[in-house]
């Protein structure tokens, strides 16, 4: 089980897509536990990654195939969590987009991909998202999580807009707001009222941890 | 321009000139708009913007054509309707005209090439020769519109910087420089696909680059280090363009911090650490250049 548990990690790691699924769907067959696959398994590869990423050893390619490689194994077992306790406690919900007027989208995308193989459930509302979008939606979907990003400084007012209209519709406590993209910073979330700035996809897991519990 | 501007860079610092999507901005560029459309809609407001760059003791010009290629401008409904090939021979005219306002005949006009936007595999889906055929058509436009050098710039993946500058020897002999851009991770600089000065020198050069080097998303202070690096890793010519810092919002408006003396200051610094060519890329303006000139030049 070790042996097949770092095979797991390693093919995250090396973003072999092919590999993880092919370990995803031993592990049916074999009837291992699904959760403890992707938690000792799938996850240590993913952590392994970011952390390879933030230190500049791994690049973007790599983690977009390490990403999309944790993604097709968590399609496999998502299905078999069984409810209750073997069910991993849901993380929770995250709406994500890039805001109106501004049609970038590699940063969101990848901090979308990160959060998911990281164990969140996603909304991902793409670019040039109007404000009360991200809100209807976040209402909708029961999400605790609001991330927008801006690379524009002629975008990023539209952040502190969405943190506005949270508060006209009384939801400010219930959904926190994350912010990114090149022109923000701690000061600009702190000046707005966002809950918090991540600067690349490894730091918007880590805040997303921070702000809503985590693996 | 009658002097020749490889010799030049050879003999001593060149300066370039400084941001030009801040400084549009901060005349009225708004979000909704392509910055290029001004080539056809405010070529005044450029031309000012260039002049007063001339003005400052910028020697080399750069075209406002960053993002004048067919599939940059294919990624907005206003872009899709401009013609690439018009819009850089306009910047070539307008960057020239501001020049000859100017009365300094000896400037470069450098014909100024951005990244497409796009991502090469597996990050995206651009193919190389569709990132190429895009180029070439920009070169061409450049080079028949009389630029004096080549400028690829801001260029996030190697392999994207080596279709543009095959793109410009496909049409052109004329000097080509080109500069990456760079992040600094705790193992170093590299660019966002991990090219490290090292390949990107050995790569740029073997493709016929003139001068290579670095711009935009770094402040001064750390392209002093990068300069270094950078010199470690060729004995070509190196340019380098920090931005003025990081911007800050105040009042809804973005604002850098920087300071043109302390900007200069360092420039001053990348040179010392061995580069031929200094500039600005995002929040500099012509004061900045002036007091580059000032440092360099004069010495105070």
């Amino acid at each position: 089980m070790e042996a097949y548990l770092a095979r797991c990690a390693q093919s995250v790691l090396s973003g072999d897509a092919d590999e993880a699924e092919r370990l995803a769907r031993e592990a049916l067959d074999k009837k291992y536990p699904p959760l403890d696959v992707i938690e000792k398994g799938f996850v240590i590869g993913i952590h392994e990654v970011g952390r390879l990423w933030e230190e500049g050893t791994l690049f973007l390619p790599e983690l977009v195939m390490g990403a999309e490689a944790m993604k097709r194994a968590m399609a496999i077992l998502q299905p078999s969590l069984g409810e209750g306790a073997a069910r991993p406690k849901s993380l929770g919900h995250v709406v994500i987009g890039t805001i109106e007027g501004d049609i970038h989208d590699i940063g969101k995308t990848l901090v979308a991909t990160m959060l998911s193989a990281n164990g969140y459930e996603i909304t991902d509302l793409g670019a040039d998202v109007p404000v009360a979008r991200f809100v209807d939606e976040a209402m909708k979907r029961g999400a605790g999580c609001i991330a927008i990003s801006a690379l524009l400084t002629t975008t990023m007012s539209g952040q502190k807009r969405v943190v506005e209209e949270l508060g006209k519709r009384s939801l400010r406590g219930k959904v926190k707001v994350m912010v990114g993209g090149a022109p923000c910073s701690d000061a600009w979330a702190r000046e707005i009222g966002a809950d918090g700035y991540a600067g690349d996809a490894v730091a918007a897991v880590a805040l997303a941890q921070s702000l809503m519990g985590g693996r | 321009m009658t002097t020749d501007f490889l010799a030049t860079i050879k003999r001593r610092v060149v300066i370039f000139d400084g941001g030009m999507g801040s400084m549009l901005i901060a005349a009225g560029l708004t979000q909704r708009e392509v910055p290029e459309q001004w080539l056809l809609t405010k070529a005044d407001k450029i031309g000012e913007i260039q002049e007063a760059y001339v003005n400052a003791g910028a020697e080399v010009i750069t075209t406002s054509t960053f993002g004048a290629n067919r599939l940059k401008l294919q990624s907005s409904e206003a872009g899709r309707k401009l013609d690439p090939a018009r819009l850089n021979e306009k910047g070539a005219e307008i960057a020239r005209k501001a020049i000859e306002r100017s009365g300094k005949h000896d400037r470069f006009v450098a014909g100024d090439i951005g990244p497409s936007g796009l991502f090469f595999p597996p990050v995206g889906q651009l193919k190389a020769a569709e990132a190429r055929a895009a180029f070439k058509e920009q070169a061409k436009a450049l080079e028949n519109a009389g630029v004096d050098i080549f400028i690829i710039e801001t260029m996030y993946d190697l392999r994207e910087a080596v279709e543009a500058l095959r793109a410009v020897r496909e049409v052109s002999s004329l000097p080509a420089a080109v500069t990456l851009t760079f992040d600094r991770k705790p193992r170093g600089f590299f660019t966002m696909m991990g090219d490290t000065t090292d390949t990107a020198a050995e790569t740029l050069i073997a493709e016929g680059a003139s001068v290579i080097g670095a711009n935009c998303t770094l402040q001064s202070g750390d392209m002093i280090e990068l300069a270094q690096e950078f010199r470690l890793s060729t004995a070509a010519p190196l340019l380098m363009q920090p931005n003025a810092g990081r911007p800050v919002m105040e009042h809804g408006l973005p604002v850098y911090k920087q300071r043109p003396r302390e900007f200069a200051e360092d420039a001053a610094k990348i040179v010392a650490a061995g580069a031929n060519a200094v500039g600005g890329c995002c929040g500099t303006t012509p004061d900045f250049i002036r007091e580059i000139h000032n440092v360099l030049i004069h010495g105070k």
